[in-house]
């Protein structure tokens, strides 16, 4: 049988999630026959083909955020989001607390350890959103796995129903927000 | 209540006219989730969570406000329902700033546990991501409006049980928010800082600043003691892991003693002073020095030895029973002294002799009745006592009559009115003239026909002779007036209680707790074979020394050479240190560094109320089971167990029985 071919990405997150894949441990060894990674932080790969899964963690944040989720959800059957960020906002969007020219301001100049800083201003870099949003706000997504990050249990889960061909729901006991 | 019959689910179901649908469910083990409800606080309907469909309603209604009637067919588990209660959720995770990763109350979360019940992996709506402060100025607690979801139930719980009615909503719609007062810090309010909006609340929006982080109920093991600060012998539910409190809770938030206080939710987990973990012996330069415990016991043995009469023993009333009458048996047969009393002894002397006076036949403390009764009165008297500070359930108690059932409250107090917002008459009298006042207020209840008449004997109508209204004004500079309108609201009342306190018991003069009690025996305020009247036991254990006869002489100063204080947790006010100062060797068995050790000769290390366990005997009479919660840090024994190994030392075997 044809391995499963997966996109993974992050976008404004910690990591967290994808760190939490690796916690699978020696599940890895069993999922490597049933799956192949193809763009992915893992691989270093960056450019998306098509695939059967895409998975991304992190919250969509500025104009390359959404530039990539735009991307791999063109290019994938399926689209599950990892973790808080990614499911409701997480951690990243308490920023929307504030202005963005207060978040830009705090960073980059008021910060204790900054001597005349700057705003960063060149058009080759994304563009910060006024707001932080969860992914289901810009594309369509599949399944969820929230978690902060989620467990490698809950992630393994999600997985396993995939490759059986079920659309996966954490089941409450295995569901974390934390 | 008539029975009524209803059909739940395809199931027939009984319950009681007056049931909401909510209760029947309850009862009958019908599963229905719940946020803003909170078992014994009245309900509101404002979460809509508990939504139930209703044969012939035309939309879901809320089962926890729904009054139930005899024959009508409930749903409370269609589809339809549970995608209601999902979007519910989605809409109050949306309402908000829940951030549950770094919540403290992650893992003991109503809101949370819902949202897993629901499977709530992702929000339909946009997050409106409110601006909102956090009110961190309270030394006990926080509110963080953001993980409010407006339920109400600290509100209720503020007004329905805590009686402070410092919590309310502000604002309208959107901007609605809990506020305290009128939007202060809570810091700044009313509040009494009681806790009970912090066990209330169902999410992180209200929390303990002494509990935080330190552990979620699931992973903590709970133990139910009792409150070793007052008197009234609240119990407490100890949440315990790995050898640290982390949190204090009420077992019934919404019963009698329910709120629970500042002293025994907070300020026993807000200790500061330095511990004593080793026995101190002042040495060759007069410094205290650390010793062991052979050689404390040593330096007591050999001073002790030979001074007998002139040696005495001091305890503090948080001690347990037990603890009491071992340290009794103590000065009596190893010491060989009689001279022993506890550091409130005072006040049991001048209330039983009071007692005695009145009515001698051997009932003493008995004759006072249980403090329940201050939630029936119709009428409080508060006289020398300011129950908010010594004793705040029975505080909230006269609030609660007060306010919810329009009690009457009248304060004697020369000099602050302890209920400012509750007071209906304060009667200030001149320092020292109270007993006038009382008296006053008998002779007008004779004489304007509010008095029993059989309770006024000819040989009360004689002492209160001269009582008559203006000799009373003059001696206590209360207006005729007012004292007529006290004696005719207490006098009315068919339940006036009476609550006393060290104002009248440090007088040093029992004649004025005779003429307490005469009054309320003139106006027939009887609960049974009990007066209406209660004195206020400022210590856990109070009753328990009086009772068991440490407090029956109290000590003659005269000639003293030696004392034995044993304080353990307990503080030793100016008076007593002035007069331990004046001690040639002076024994302190203590928890803490304190002025009393600091003074002392041999200071002995003592559990603190969380490490021991005994027996207390309550304001009411009741026996309360202390139970251990903490071990001890290393080296420090048990108060009995210090007592016996001296003994020993002085030749005695002392057995704790």
């Amino acid at each position: 049988m044809a391995k499963v071919k997966i996109a993974t990405a992050w976008l404004d997150c910690c990591s967290g999630c994808h760190m939490s894949f690796l916690d699978l441990d020696e599940a890895l060894i069993g999922l490597a026959d049933a799956i192949e990674i193809t763009t992915s932080p893992i691989t270093d790969f960056k450019e998306f083909s098509p695939v059967d899964l895409g998975i991304i963690e992190g919250a969509i944040s500025n104009t390359h955020d959404e530039e990539v989720a735009k991307d791999l959800r063109a290019n994938c059957k399926i689209l599950m989001v990892w973790g808080d960020c990614a499911c409701f906002g997480g951690i990243v969007a308490m920023r929307n607390l504030f202005t963005k020219e207060e978040v830009l301001r705090r960073y980059y100049i008021e910060t204790e350890s900054t001597i005349e800083g700057k705003i960063p201003s060149s058009e080759d870099l994304p563009q910060l959103f006024e707001q932080v949003k969860p992914v289901n706000q810009v594309v369509k997504v599949d399944c969820y796995v929230p978690g902060c990050p989620p467990s490698a249990k809950a992630i393994h889960y999600a997985v396993a129903e995939l490759l059986e061909g079920r659309i996966p729901v954490l089941p409450s006991e295995i569901m974390r927000f934390d | 209540m008539k029975e009524i019959t209803l059909t739940i689910n395809d199931k027939q179901v009984k319950g009681k006219e007056g049931d909401t649908i909510l209760e029947i469910c309850q009862a009958n083990g019908i599963d229905v989730p719940t946020l803003c409800h909170l078992d014994g606080l009245s309900d509101v309907g404002a979460c809509r969570m508990c939504v139930v469909e209703i044969e012939g309603e035309r939309k879901p209604v809320p089962s926890c406000t729904y009054p139930a009637r005899d024959g009508l067919v409930v749903k409370t588990n269609t589809e339809q329902l549970e995608k209601y209660r999902r979007q519910i959720l989605e809409l109050l995770f949306t309402e908000r700033n829940h951030f549950c990763m770094f919540c403290e109350q992650s893992g003991d979360c109503e809101l949370q546990k819902l949202a897993y019940r629901y499977q709530m992996d992702n929000v339909r709506y946009p997050y409106t991501f409110p601006s909102l402060p956090v009110d961190s100025l309270s030394d006990y607690l926080v509110i963080e409006h953001n993980r409010c979801v407006l339920c109400g139930r600290c509100i209720r719980v503020c007004s329905e049980i805590a009686a402070t009615y410092t919590l309310d909503f502000g604002g309208r719609g959107w901007g609605t928010t809990v506020v305290a007062d009128l939007e202060q810090p809570v810091s700044e309010s009313t509040c009494t800082s009681c806790g009970a909006c912090v066990q209330a609340c169902p999410t992180g929006a209200i929390f303990s600043k002494l509990s935080l982080y330190r552990g979620i109920p699931s992973d903590c093991q709970q133990i139910t003691t009792v409150c070793p600060v007052c008197g009234v012998g609240c119990e407490l539910n100890v949440l315990v892991k790995d050898n640290n409190i982390v949190s204090i809770e009420a077992p019934e938030l919404t019963g009698l003693k329910g709120p629970l206080c500042k002293q025994g939710r907070f300020e026993l987990l807000r200790e500061t002073r330095p511990r004593i973990t080793s026995p101190l012996v002042r040495g060759k330069k007069g410094e205290l020095e650390e010793g062991t415990w052979d050689k404390a016991a040593e330096v007591i043995a050999e001073s002790v030895r030979g001074l007998k009469d002139s040696f005495a023993g001091i305890v503090s009333p948080r001690m347990p029973n037990e603890t009491l009458s071992l340290f009794h048996k103590f000065i009596r047969e190893v010491v060989g002294s009689d001279l022993i009393d506890t550091m409130d002894g005072e006040n049991y002397r001048v209330t039983s002799e009071g007692i005695r006076q009145f009515q001698d036949n051997g009932k003493g403390l008995d004759i006072e009745c249980l403090i329940e009764e201050i939630i029936e009165a119709d009428c409080i008297l508060v006289a020398g006592a300011d129950p908010e500070k010594t004793n705040p359930i029975i505080g909230n108690l006269v609030r609660r009559a007060v306010s919810q059932r329009g009690a009457k409250l009248i304060v004697i107090h020369p000099s602050r009115n302890v209920f400012p917002l509750w007071t209906d008459l304060w009667l200030k009298p001149r320092e020292g003239s109270e007993g006038d006042l009382l008296n006053g207020l008998a002779k007008n209840l004779i004489d304007t026909g509010l008095a029993v008449p059989q309770k006024a004997g000819t040989k009360l109508i004689e002492s209160l002779s001269q009582c008559d209204t203006g000799e009373v004004g003059r001696a206590t500079g209360i207006d005729e007036e007012s004292l007529k309108l006290a004696a005719k609201m207490y006098g009315q009342a068919e339940r006036g209680v009476i609550i006393y306190g060290e104002g009248l018991m440090q007088s040093n003069n029992p004649s004025l707790i005779t003429s307490l009690l005469n009054l309320a025996d003139l106006a027939g305020n009887q609960a049974g074979d009990r007066l209406r009247v209660i004195s206020l036991k400022t210590s856990a254990n109070s009753r328990g020394g009086w009772e068991l006869g440490l407090a029956a002489r109290g000590i003659t100063r005269n000639g003293l050479k030696g004392l034995y204080l044993l304080l353990s947790d307990d503080q030793a006010d100016e008076e007593l240190l002035d007069w331990l100062r004046g001690i040639d060797f002076l024994v302190v068995q203590a928890s803490y560094q304190s002025p009393a050790t600091s003074i002392a000769d041999v200071v002995l290390p003592s559990p603190i109320w969380a490490e021991r366990e005994g027996k207390y005997v309550n304001m009411d009479g009741s026996a309360l089971q202390l139970k251990q919660v903490l071990q001890p840090p290393e080296g420090i024994l048990q108060d009995q167990e210090i007592l016996i190994q001296l003994s020993k030392k002085l030749g005695h075997e002392l057995s704790p029985s």
